[in-house]
């Protein structure tokens, strides 16, 4: 008898032995499940790159518009002016190209379009509304605004980081720039080019649109992980 | 210890079954003793590592936000940068303010509270100023420590002030209004925070309430 229970001792804690591997086990799952979370990202979000800018401008109708006005929308702001002549061209093809990709991409959130204009001293409310309707960019979505030098450096040079410089003819000399903000006045996107690939700007709406939508209870969690996980698309 | 009259087998047989049944029991004790602890311990490390909820809206900005200079209602001049180490909070308001400044600054009061005395050190409130005009060094000075002693304001030229609420998505301008006290300011009401690197981390929209800044600033002071 005295042999049986020295014989069954080791056999208990032999039995507990296996187990405790599935206790380390049942332990490492939720770490597990944060590296899983991590490396497959089974959720992507467009990085909050940093904060857009605050503004007052004036748009074509000679209305005040101010960041406060665009909370609430994603925007996709870009730099530019109208007596641009041979660079025309391009910036009329970007605006029609990303205002196309954008009804492509059908967001159920609305999309304005902001273009600022550099050059104040020329594009007056007239000029710029002139240059929307021309080239069929009109309608309550899009804003051509410009405002005062100083404000225009800072928001355009400082805030968005997009270069502009004045030559000596007149003309200036600039970077082609597309920026997507989101409703809290975050930037999200940056497309330094002249024509961005309609193609990721659809990718882009609807990362945002897709988060917009999960935006409450446990999606709203998992959602803010992949923030915190870095979960960012290519 | 058996005794001679006795058969010897039964015995035999029935004491290994009885410390067999009672092994059993144990056995089940102890797994379900561990089996409990683990899970208790797993829903603990769940806990721990679960994604925060987070009341701000989260900024991974890769950049440091841009430093500035402005004066301070101590009366010195006083830069961003001279708060690294802190959790420092930038609200855009001014004095004259009717409603929505007083509220914001009960709410980081409130947030104070909330942090406790020990976390609260390791917190700046920098009230900007949107009305400089009206905003002197002395007027900040009054006001500002009614909703907290430790609450600083900064002031200087409009021209000063305007390139720093614009880096910081901030937009205001002086609105003429029949207001009795003269003009009133429109400006963008965010509090956005700024962490103890020099990173933006994190923007709370107007009526976030003092505990859950203080609930999302506890979790990043981790």
């Amino acid at each position: 008898m005295g042999l049986s229970t020295h014989a069954q001792k080791p056999t208990r804690f032999g039995g507990g032995l296996p187990l405790s591997k599935y206790w380390l086990l049942l332990l490492a799952l939720p770490v597990l499940g944060a590296l899983a979370f991590a490396i497959f990202q089974p959720i992507q979000v467009l990085p909050r790159i940093a904060l857009a800018p605050g503004f007052s401008f004036t748009d074509q109708n000679g209305a005040r518009l101010t960041s406060d006005d665009l909370r609430g929308k994603l925007v996709y702001y870009t730099f530019m002016y109208t007596g641009c002549d041979a660079n025309c061209a391009q910036t009329v093809q970007g605006l029609k190209a990303i205002q196309q990709a954008v009804d492509e991409a059908g967001s159920s959130v609305p999309v304005e379009f902001v273009a600022i204009s550099f050059d104040p001293q020329r594009d007056t409310p007239e000029r710029l509304s002139q240059f929307a309707t021309e080239h069929g960019l009109a309608g309550e979505r899009w804003h051509f605004v410009t405002g005062d030098p100083a404000q225009l450096k800072n928001v355009i040079g400082a805030g968005f980081g997009a270069y502009y410089d004045q030559t000596d003819d007149g003309a200036f000399r600039f970077d082609p720039m597309y920026v997507l903000v989101d409703g809290w006045g975050i930037q999200r996107a940056f497309y330094r080019t002249p024509m961005p690939d309609p193609a990721r700007i659809v990718r882009d709406i609807n990362f945002i649109t897709k988060e917009l939508e999960n935006s409450e209870g446990l999606n709203r969690l998992a959602y803010e992980a992949a923030h915190l996980f870095l979960c960012y698309p290519d | 210890m058996t005794a001679p009259n006795t058969p010897t087998e039964p015995i035999v047989t029935a004491a290994p079954e009885a410390a067999r049944q009672t092994s059993i029991y144990s056995r089940i004790l102890w797994m379900s003793v561990g089996v409990i602890l683990a899970l208790a311990l797993a829903a603990l490390l769940a806990w721990r590592l679960r994604p925060p909820e987070l009341h701000g809206v989260l900024i991974q900005s890769p950049q440091e936000a841009a430093d500035f200079t402005l004066m301070t209602s101590t009366g010195e001049p006083m830069s961003l940068s001279d708060f690294r180490g802190k959790f420092v909070l930038l609200y855009f308001g001014y004095t004259f303010c009717p409603d929505v400044c007083p509220t914001t600054l009960n709410d980081l009061k409130g947030m104070m509270e909330a942090l406790g005395p020990k976390r609260a050190e390791d917190v700046q409130v920098i009230m900007v100023s949107v009305d400089p005009e009206r905003d002197t060094v002395e007027q900040l000075s009054t006001y500002l420590p009614y909703f907290h002693p430790s609450f600083l304001g900064m002031t200087g030229t409009v021209e000063d002030i305007q390139p720093v609420a614009s880096r910081l998505g901030i937009f205001f301008e002086r609105h003429e209004g029949t207001s009795a006290a003269g003009y009133l300011v429109d400006h963008t009401a965010v509090v956005i925070l700024v962490d103890d690197e020099g990173y933006v981390r994190m923007i709370f929209p107007y009526g976030t309430s003092g505990e859950d800044m203080a609930a999302d600033l506890t979790y990043l002071m981790r």
